[in-house]
C-alpha cells in the first residue's frame, strides 16, 4: 500500500482514471436518462431569459411551454415506429442575449444533448449566429423569432421560422399609412424619416418600405434614413438629425429596449410626426410602464395579436393566462407557441425520430387552426411562413386596438397623432 | 442646419457630459487612491438604479431624495466591500490582473443577484418630470437632463470641497500623489483607502439613481457606461477630478457633433477612437498636459 502511495506513475493512472469516470459521469447522454432516451422527445430550447433580448426571449420561451405542457398533458407525441405516444421533454438553455453564446448552445443541443430538434433564436441577431448550425448537425432548426430574410437565404435545408419576412412589416407598415392616406386623414407626399436597426432586421425593413413606396409613387418621400446599433444609450444625435429632417412621420425599427431608451429621448427633443412607429414593438407592457401615456397613439405592425377575432386566440390567450398569470403581451409568445406546434405535428406525421424525416415533414406540415393572421401556418420553400402582419395602434386607457388589414379591425386608426 | 439647430445640439451635448462626469467620478475616486480599475462599477450603477426605483416605487420618494439617500446607503456597502473583499488585494502602484478578476467577477455577482431580485424586465422611473421639456424661446431644454447636470455639478463641487477642505480630502489627494510619501506623514493608508472606496461606491451608486431618472434598465444596466467611464477618466487624467468634468464634455461634444457627420450607428466607435487616440496622444491625459504647462511656466 504503502508502495502504492508513494508510485507516481500509479498516482497519475489514479488521477487519469478518476477523471475519466469524472467525465462519463458529467457528459450528456453518457449516464442514466439519456436526454435523447426513447422515453422522450428532448427539444432543445435556447432562448436569451437574460440580458438585452431577457423579456421576449422570455415570452417566447412561456409560449413553447405551454405548447410542450399540452401536449404532455395529451399523453405526448405518437411515434408510429415505436408504437406509442412520447412525453417532450424540454432542453433549455439561456444565451444571455449573446450572439457567440447562442450559436455554442445551439451547437451544444444539437451534438450532445441529442435533441429531435431546437427551438429559439429570438432576434436576428442572436438567430443568424444559430442559423449555421442546423445543416451542420442535420438536425431542424425553428427560430420563433428571427424574421430577417438573410437567414432564409443561404439555401440552408435544416431551418425554419415562424415569422414572416421583415421586409413584408415594412411594406404593410407603408401600405397602411397608404390607406391611412386614401381615407382622407393624411395628405399625399408626406415625408418620411427613418431610423433603422443595424441588422438585417433593419435592412429588410427599409426595403419593405422603400418597395411600397416605388409601387405607389406620390404617397411618401423618404427624407432621411440612417442606421443606428442595438443597444444604444444615447439617440440624442440621432433624434437632432431627425429633426433637422423636418419630416411629417417617423419609422423607426428597433427592439424593445431601444424603443423604450429612443422614445423616452424622443419625447425630451420636443418633437412633433402626424404617425410614429418603432417597427414591430408598441404595444408591449413594459413601454407602457416605461413611457406612459407617451406611447398612445404609437402603430406597430405585429406578427400576432389577442385581439385577432378567431375561437383558437381566444382559448390561447386563456390558456397562457392561467399558466403565466397575465395576458400574452403583444406577439412573442404566440409565434412560439405555434413553433412548437408545428414540430409537434411533424414528428407525428414523421411517425419516427429521425431528424431527417422530421425535417421533411416540417416542411409539408400545415396547421389549419393556426393563431396567425389567416389561420394557416405553412413554412415556404426557405423555411420561412409568409402569413400577413396585422397593424395595432396604442390608444388612451392602456387600449390597443387593430387598425390594419380592415377585415380584422377592432378599431380606427387615429391619425394625425393628436398633439 | 441653422445656428438654433446647432445651439440645441451644443446643449444637448452639454446635458450629456453631466451625465458622463456623474458616471465616471467614482472611478477616478478609487483608481486614484487604490490604484484599481474598479470594473464592479457598472454593477453599482445598476444597482442604484434599482435603489432609486424601490424607493420611488414603494414609497413614493421622489428619486433626486432617493439620489440624496443613495449616498450613505451606497457608501456603507462599498467599506464592506472594501472590508471584506478588496482590502485583500496587494498593494501595487499599478493595476493588477488581481484586482481587476476580483471586480469583474463581483460585477458578474451583482449583475446576476440583479436577475434573482428584479427578474429581467425593463424598469423605469416616471414621474412628471421624466417627459417635460422646458421650452426658452427655440431651445428646448429636458427637464431631467437639467436635474441631472445640475446633481452631477453639485456633486463635483460637494467632492472639490471635500478634498481641498478637510483632512480626508488632503489625506487622499496626498495618496493620489505619492502614497509612501503619505504613509511617512502619517496619514493611515487603510482606512483612508476604505473611506475612498465607500465614497467611490457611493458615488456610483448616486450616479446610477440619476441614470434611472433619464433611461430604463435591467440588471444588465451599466455595461455600455462602463465604456464611457473608462475613456472619461482615460482622457481627463485617471486622477483628477477636474479632468472628469473635461474629459466628459469633450466625450459628449465629439460623440454628439460626430453623429451630424457620421452615420449614427459609428457613436460607439467615436469613443473607441477617443480612447485609443488619448492613450496614444495624451497618455496622462487632459490634466497630465495641464501639469506640463504649469512646469513649463
Amino acid at each position: 500500500m504503502a508502495n502504492y502511495i508513494c508510485n507516481p506513475t500509479k498516482w497519475y493512472s489514479l488521477s487519469v482514471g478518476l477523471l475519466f469516470l469524472a467525465l462519463l459521469a458529467v457528459l450528456p447522454g453518457c449516464g442514466k436518462g439519456s436526454k435523447g432516451g426513447t422515453n422522450e422527445i428532448a427539444i432543445g430550447v435556447v432562448l436569451p431569459v437574460t440580458g438585452r433580448e431577457a423579456k421576449p426571449g422570455q415570452y417566447q420561451r412561456e409560449g413553447i411551454e405551454l405548447a410542450i405542457h399540452q401536449i404532455n398533458q395529451g399523453g405526448g407525441i405518437f411515434v408510429r415506429e415505436l408504437g406509442k405516444k412520447l412525453p417532450v421533454k424540454e432542453v433549455f438553455y439561456d444565451d444571455g442575449s449573446d450572439q457567440a453564446k447562442s450559436a455554442g448552445l445551439v451547437e451544444r443541443a444539437m451534438s450532445a444533448d441529442n435533441v429531435v430538434a431546437v427551438l429559439g433564436g429570438y432576434s436576428t441577431a442572436l438567430g443568424e449566429a444559430e442559423s449555421v448550425m442546423p445543416d451542420r448537425y442535420q438536425t431542424p432548426w425553428i427560430t420563433t423569432g428571427a424574421a430577417a430574410s438573410t437567414i432564409f437565404s443561404h439555401g440552408y435545408q435544416y431551418i425554419f421560422g415562424t415569422l414572416s419576412p421583415t421586409d413584408l412589416l415594412g411594406y404593410t407598415t407603408a401600405e397602411f399609412l397608404g390607406s391611412v392616406v386614401d381615407h382622407g386623414k393624411l395628405k399625399k407626399g408626406l415625408k418620411l424619416a427613418l431610423a433603422l436597426e443595424n441588422t438585417d432586421h433593419g435592412v429588410d425593413y427599409g426595403k419593405g418600405i422603400d418597395k411600397w413606396i416605388q409601387e405607389h409613387p406620390g404617397y411618401f418621400n423618404v427624407v432621411f434614413s440612417e442606421k443606428f446599433d442595438l443597444g444604444s444609450t444615447d439617440f440624442s444625435g440621432l433624434l437632432q438629425k431627425v429633426k433637422n429632417a423636418r419630416a411629417d412621420i417617423f419609422l423607426a425599427d428597433a427592439h424593445l429596449q431601444d424603443y423604450i431608451t429612443m422614445h423616452r429621448q424622443y419625447m425630451q427633443t420636443a418633437m412633433y410626426h402626424q404617425m410614429i412607429s418603432y417597427g414591430a414593438r408598441g404595444p408591449e407592457a413594459d413601454a407602457r410602464k416605461a413611457l406612459g401615456d407617451a406611447t398612445n397613439y404609437i402603430f406597430a405592425g405585429i406578427w400576432w395579436s389577442g385581439k385577432l377575432p378567431y375561437p383558437q386566440v381566444k382559448r390561447f390567450a386563456a390558456d397562457y393566462q392561467g399558466s403565466t398569470g397575465r395576458p400574452p403581451d403583444s406577439w412573442y409568445a404566440a409565434t412560439a407557441y405555434e413553433g412548437m406546434r408545428a414540430l409537434a405535428a411533424a414528428i407525428e406525421h414523421a411517425g419516427s425520430l429521425n431528424k431527417t424525416a422530421i425535417r421533411d415533414q416540417l416542411r409539408t406540415v400545415e396547421l389549419t387552426d393556426s393563431l396567425l393572421p389567416g389561420q394557416v401556418l405553412r413554412f415556404g420553400k426557405n423555411g420561412q411562413i409568409n402569413t400577413p402582419f396585422v397593424i395595432v395602434q396604442n390608444k388612451p386607457g392602456d387600449k390597443v386596438d387593430i387598425v390594419y388589414p380592415p377585415d380584422a379591425a377592432t378599431g380606427e386608426a387615429i391619425a394625425p397623432k393628436p398633439r | 442646419m441653422s445656428a438654433v439647430d446647432l445651439l440645441n445640439l451644443l446643449i444637448a451635448a452639454l446635458l450629456q457630459a453631466g451625465v458622463y462626469a456623474a458616471m465616471s467620478v467614482g472611478m477616478t475616486i478609487i483608481y486614484g487612491v487604490m490604484k484599481i480599475v474598479n470594473l464592479a462599477h457598472a454593477g453599482f450603477l445598476m444597482l442604484g438604479a434599482y435603489f432609486v426605483y424601490e424607493l420611488y416605487a414603494r414609497f413614493h420618494i421622489d428619486p433626486l431624495l432617493g439620489v440624496l439617500l443613495a449616498f450613505p446607503v451606497f457608501f456603507l456597502i462599498g467599506m464592506s466591500v472594501h472590508w471584506v473583499l478588496v482590502r485583500r488585494i496587494p498593494t501595487s502602484d499599478q493595476p493588477t490582473l488581481t484586482s481587476l478578476l476580483l471586480l469583474f467577477g463581483l460585477w458578474l455577482v451583482l449583475q446576476n443577484l440583479g436577475y434573482v431580485v428584479w427578474g429581467n424586465s425593463d424598469r423605469a422611473i416616471l414621474t412628471p418630470r421624466t417627459l417635460d421639456v422646458l421650452q426658452i424661446g427655440p431651445i428646448s431644454f429636458p427637464t431631467v437632463r437639467l436635474v441631472v447636470f445640475g446633481a452631477a455639478l453639485t456633486s463635483l463641487g460637494s467632492l472639490e470641497f471635500v478634498l481641498h477642505k478637510t483632512w480626508f480630502g488632503r489625506a487622499v489627494r496626498a495618496l493620489m500623489q505619492n502614497s509612501d510619501a503619505g504613509r511617512i506623514v502619517g496619514v493611515n493608508v487603510e482606512r483612508t483607502a476604505r473611506v475612498a472606496f465607500g465614497v467611490g461606491i457611493a458615488f456610483a451608486g448616486a450616479a446610477g439613481g440619476l441614470l434611472a431618472m433619464i433611461y430604463s434598465f435591467s440588471p444588465d444596466f451599466g455595461g455600455p457606461f462602463l465604456l464611457r467611464s473608462f475613456v472619461v477618466i482615460v482622457m481627463g487624467g485617471l486622477e483628477s477630478f477636474a479632468g472628469v468634468a473635461v474629459g466628459s464634455v469633450i466625450l459628449a461634444v465629439v460623440e454628439t457633433f460626430c453623429i451630424l457627420v457620421l452615420p449614427a450607428n459609428y457613436q460607439p466607435a467615436i469613443a473607441f477612437s477617443l480612447l485609443v487616440l488619448a492613450l496614444i496622444v495624451l497618455p496622462e491625459g487632459v490634466a497630465g498636459l495641464w501639469n506640463k504647462r504649469r512646469r513649463w511656466a
